[in-house]
């Protein structure tokens, strides 16, 4: 069963064609990357996908939910049904570590305190951050900042969580702790869609990799077979700088 | 040095306090929610509204405070015919409520700028991040955005608040017998400059206090940058 439907959407800003004709299916407990040069429209993909932008033509359900931009109870439908981690985490700064987890489970799922506390302490100990339920973010390293926002994105129990280049603003010493959490979840059968430059990270943890580039998807297929034996020019060009 | 007469200057000077603070302590509770008012209409995706807006800050901070408070006090009687004289609400008369609502509309317009500037300041990810958690538009604004706007816009609305202090004397052209009022009528009647020395240090241990309570709210923040 597919848990992402995307369907031939469309989106441009004024003039600007971002997204032309992308189609994507996921399935469950699929992990599939995007990778593509800057500019190609992944993180426009992804705001779309994620309720933050709206699109011009097409459709996209998420776990069987039809997105419709004008209804908002089918957008506060499907937000309960995935998580976003972004490239620069968007922790809320003046809450704890605890608080950032718990706050949403809290006030928009309706769940208990000790509920919320009881799922952010399993949480926490999953990625390694037992210790810093008390902590804030700005106390934190990147890495264990980004940790923190993929627990937060995680805490909803969501069927599919997307990454928007999730180690782009680490330094290159902090970026293995959280790929290796997105592993774990990887072997846990999370459904994943992940826009990353890491394309060794790509080839060992997706499925099935997309090249994007110009606001289509140029190439798409196995992990391996993209990284290893790229069918068209553009990709082939492009993987070549890695 | 006459001590009785220095008692005397303290004791009135601190009756006219009353309503210095009075003044203060009205204006400060009534501009500040009406400056997020304000600075929300100013961001206002309507054209209409934001132009009006633009406009009333634009009047508050470009013409003399003084001059509305005359306004605001004699408008109603010159303009509409409607007497004052005999508003009263508790000890208040149409005196002073009319240099409450001078007073709240100005520090309004220079609250509203103050926190539209810490409302732009945030990070739209911030935005981003509480909407796909769920957070509706009012939960976002007011558990999400309005706390961080609120540690960013203190150092500007501590020095607003230290203006107004000192500001509340203009009261004195509406006859309203706050401090300075007390101190000018003090000191023509001894013909001395004492009162006024005394009113100085009244309106200066004010504000000493205004920064070391502002300081402590700034710490309380500290918690996180
Ligand atoms: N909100 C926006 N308004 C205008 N142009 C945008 C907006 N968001 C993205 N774009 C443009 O869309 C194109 C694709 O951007 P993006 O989706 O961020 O690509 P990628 O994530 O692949 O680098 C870029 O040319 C970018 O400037
Ligand atoms: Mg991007």
């Amino acid at each position: 069963m597919s848990v992402l439907e995307i369907n031939d959407i469309y989106k441009s800003f004024d003039d600007l064609k971002v997204l032309k004709g992308i189609t994507l299916h996921v399935d469950e407990g699929e992990v599939v990357a995007i990778i593509g040069p800057s500019g190609g429209g992944k993180s426009t993909l992804l705001r779309c996908a994620t309720t933050l932008t709206d699109i011009d033509s097409g459709s996209i359900k998420i776990a069987g939910i039809d997105l419709d931009y004008k209804d908002k109870k089918s957008i506060a439908a499907v937000r309960g049904k995935f998580g976003l981690v972004f490239q620069n985490f968007n922790l809320f700064p003046h809450y704890s570590v605890r608080r950032n987890i718990t706050e949403a489970l809290v006030s928009v799922h309706k769940k208990s305190k000790e509920e919320a506390n009881a799922i952010c302490d399993e949480l926490l100990a999953k990625m390694d951050l037992s210790d810093k339920g008390d902590a804030y973010p700005c106390n934190l390293s990147g890495g264990q900042q980004q940790r923190v926002s993929i627990a937060r994105a995680l805490a909803a129990s969501p069927d599919i969580l997307f990454f928007d280049e999730p180690t782009s603003a680490l330094d290159p010493e902090l970026t293995a702790g959280v790929l290796n959490v997105i592993k774990e979840l990887a072997v846990e059968k999370m459904t994943m869609v992940i826009v990353t430059h890491e394309m060794n990270f790509a080839r060992d943890v997706a499925d099935r990799i997309i090249f994007m580039n110009g606001g289509v998807i140029v190439e798409e297929g196995p992990a391996m077979e993209v990284i290893n034996n790229p069918k068209h020019e553009r990709t082939k060009a492009f993987l070549a700088g890695y | 040095m006459d001590w009785d007469q220095l008692l005397s200057t303290l004791k009135q000077l601190w009756q006219g306090f009353g309503f210095t603070f009075g003044i203060f302590a009205f204006t400060i509770l009534f501009s500040i929610p009406l400056g997020l008012l304000v600075a929300r209409g100013r961001m206002a995706k309507n054209i209409v509204v934001s132009s009006l807006v633009r406009f009333y800050i634009s009047i508050m901070r470009g013409t003399p405070l003084m001059l509305q408070l005359l306004l605001v006090y004699f408008g109603p009687y010159y303009l509409f015919g409607v007497s004052t004289g005999s508003i009263q609400w508790g000890p208040f008369n149409y005196r002073f409520i009319a240099t409450v609502i001078g007073f709240s509309l100005n520090y309004a317009a220079y609250f509203a700028e103050i926190f539209r500037g810490g409302i732009q300041s945030m990070p739209i990810g911030q935005y981003q991040a509480a909407q796909v958690l769920g957070f509706s538009r009012m939960q976002t604004y007011f558990k999400i955005i309005l706390p961080q706007v609120v540690k960013r816009v203190l150092p500007s609305v501590t020095n607003e608040v230290i203006t107004l202090v000192k500001d509340t004397s203009l009261a004195q052209v509406l006859a309203v017998t706050e401090m300075f009022t007390v101190a000018k009528n003090l000191a023509s009647s001894q013909v001395s400059v004492m009162p006024f020395i005394a009113a100085g240090a009244f309106y200066y241990i004010a504000n000493a206090i205004v920064e070391i309570a502002m300081n402590r709210i700034e710490r309380s923040m500290n918690y996180y940058s």
